[in-house]
């Protein structure tokens, strides 16, 4: 991880330079729900500032996910490439050292723009905090074992794009307040595409802190970093050499 | 016909061939689709139905019908085209295309809008279907055969303005920066993220006087139920003012491009 940390920021103005891009990225979503509940006061229980505390715990669980395991969401197109070679020769756990030898700076703009935005708008006390820091923790969880459970279908299904639209499922389904939906959409939303678990039950928990809520946190966490190493382990049994050099 | 004619549809008809081979790549698109509108359609709904059934204007079934073909002009161009594009121009592969008899940029947007027409018409047709399903029929039929027009005119503004923000990498060398900004410009103020009634007065002044409301507001106002036909000459007046400019910008950049490579 030091040695991605390293690579990251050896060109330290391109570093800089994204880390401000997803920061003003982010905020064109702040301003989005700000100008939203401008018109709309309550959006069934959900007001601008559990809005907010949402969007603090999405950007800072999805940058810590997609910034520091920066190859969570390309493991299918590199099961499918055949760039997994170089790293099955490694004395090191294979799924480990995948997901940690490589940081994108890009994503650790949204963690940084993620604390500062619960700082703002969080209330923060030594126990919000504490909360908000655990949730973040459960919370990228979640995402990595998804992340590489629907990319290594790419070890059966011998394409990439599922995992492409899982991502992009969860990044779009967490950006919404969950009591919008209804339904079957509710439920895929807790069990199929866990995107209650990335945004909408952390915040909660921060704002309306209940054992519950903080147990079904904790065990989708469990589950979905079990499913996501079992799919993978599994997955990579299947896996056929492309006999390729790679800087994966 | 002149040569420049020919190559120009011969471009735009290879790619709406290509487009239509690409079944899982359309299979992908109209998903992603599909996931977005229900999502922001369903936002709306439950926003208008708690708001005393409208805001700014739409009902919850006006603003559902906006959603859907607000999305359609952006979902259906290509996210990466700019950078696509800038890495050409960036790597100097750009220079081969000044061989041909038309200039590369005319060809680039002819065979851009040529694949992305096919995947308009099925995000539209797939559009149409859900929100039907959701809302039922769309507010004012009598805006449809506009709002055709309009959604072919908001795929030509993006690809065209695309390419005029792509236009910046001969001097810059990459136009990531670039799609960043286009990027924000078009969910702001294009209304795609929402009606542009919703901003406030300086953003909704800012937004008129610039050509991305004819990417998302144009095709959703219509679709919305508003038959306001002068939104389609508007787009129409900004396809051609921004086709003007992208080939002015890459006649700039080319010049330049030659005695930088030479």
């Amino acid at each position: 991880m030091r040695a991605a940390l390293a690579d990251a920021t050896a060109r330290r103005g391109a570093f800089v330079a994204q880390m401000i891009v997803m920061v003003l990225n982010d905020l064109v979503w702040v301003a989005f729900w700000v100008l939203f509940f401008r018109r709309v006061n309550d959006l069934r229980g959900w007001d601008v500032e559990l809005m907010m505390l949402l969007q603090a715990t999405l950007t800072t669980a999805g940058g810590l996910a997609l910034g520091l395991t920066g190859n969570a969401r390309r493991v299918g197109s590199m099961a499918v490439e055949g760039r997994l070679d170089p790293i099955l020769g490694l004395p090191t756990p294979t799924l480990g050292h995948l997901l940690l030898r490589r940081i994108d700076p890009i994503h650790l703009g949204d963690v940084a723009f993620g604390a500062v935005l619960f700082a703002v708008v969080g209330r923060p006390t030594p126990g919000r905090v504490a909360v908000f820091v655990a949730v973040v923790f459960a919370a990228m969880v979640v995402t990595v074992g998804f992340l590489v459970a629907t990319g290594s279908l790419a070890f059966f299904t011998g394409r990439s794009e599922p995992g492409d639209v899982a991502f992009n499922a969860l990044i779009l389904l967490g950006s919404y307040p969950v009591d919008v939906f209804s339904g079957m959409a509710k439920v895929l939303m807790f069990t199929v595409v866990p995107a209650v678990f990335v945004a909408a039950v952390p915040a909660r928990l921060v704002s309306d802190f209940t054992a519950g809520n903080a147990l079904a946190m904790f065990a989708a966490a469990v589950a979905f970093a079990a499913l996501g190493s079992a799919t993978f382990h599994f997955g990579l049994r299947r896996y056929t050499s492309g006999a390729v050099f790679t800087t994966g | 016909m002149t040569a420049t004619m020919r190559l120009v549809g011969v471009a735009a008809r290879t790619s709406a061939r290509r487009a239509l081979a690409d079944r899982g790549g359309m299979l992908i698109s109209a998903t992603f689709y599909l996931v977005i509108v229900a999502n922001l359609a369903g936002l709306w709904r439950v926003a208008a139905r708690g708001n005393g059934g409208e805001i700014a204007g739409y009902s919850a079934a006006a603003l559902s019908w906006y959603v859907a073909m607000s999305e359609v002009g952006t979902v259906a161009v290509s996210g990466r085209l700019i950078e696509d594009t800038g890495r050409a121009i960036g790597a100097g592969d750009i220079a081969v295309e000044l061989l041909r008899p038309a200039r590369p940029v005319i060809v680039r947007i002819a065979s851009e809008t040529g694949r992305t027409l096919i995947r308009m018409a099925v995000l539209a047709g797939c559009g149409l279907v859900l929100t039907a399903l959701l809302v039922g029929a769309p507010p004012n039929l009598a805006t449809l055969p506009v709002l055709a027009v309009s959604l072919v005119l908001a795929v030509a503004v993006n690809v065209t303005a695309m390419h005029l923000f792509a236009a910046s990498a001969f001097w810059l060398r990459d136009a990531g920066m670039a799609w960043f900004l286009y990027q924000k410009f078009v969910l702001v103020t294009g209304g795609v993220l929402l009606p542009l009634e919703i901003l406030p007065r300086w953003l909704r002044t800012v937004a008129d006087v610039l050509p991305f409301r004819a990417i998302g507001y144009a095709p959703g106002r219509l679709a919305a139920g508003h038959f306001e036909p002068w939104l389609v000459a508007q787009q129409a007046a900004w396809v051609v003012v921004l086709v003007a400019l992208a080939a002015v910008a890459f006649a700039g950049g080319e010049s330049r491009l030659q005695v930088v490579g030479g």
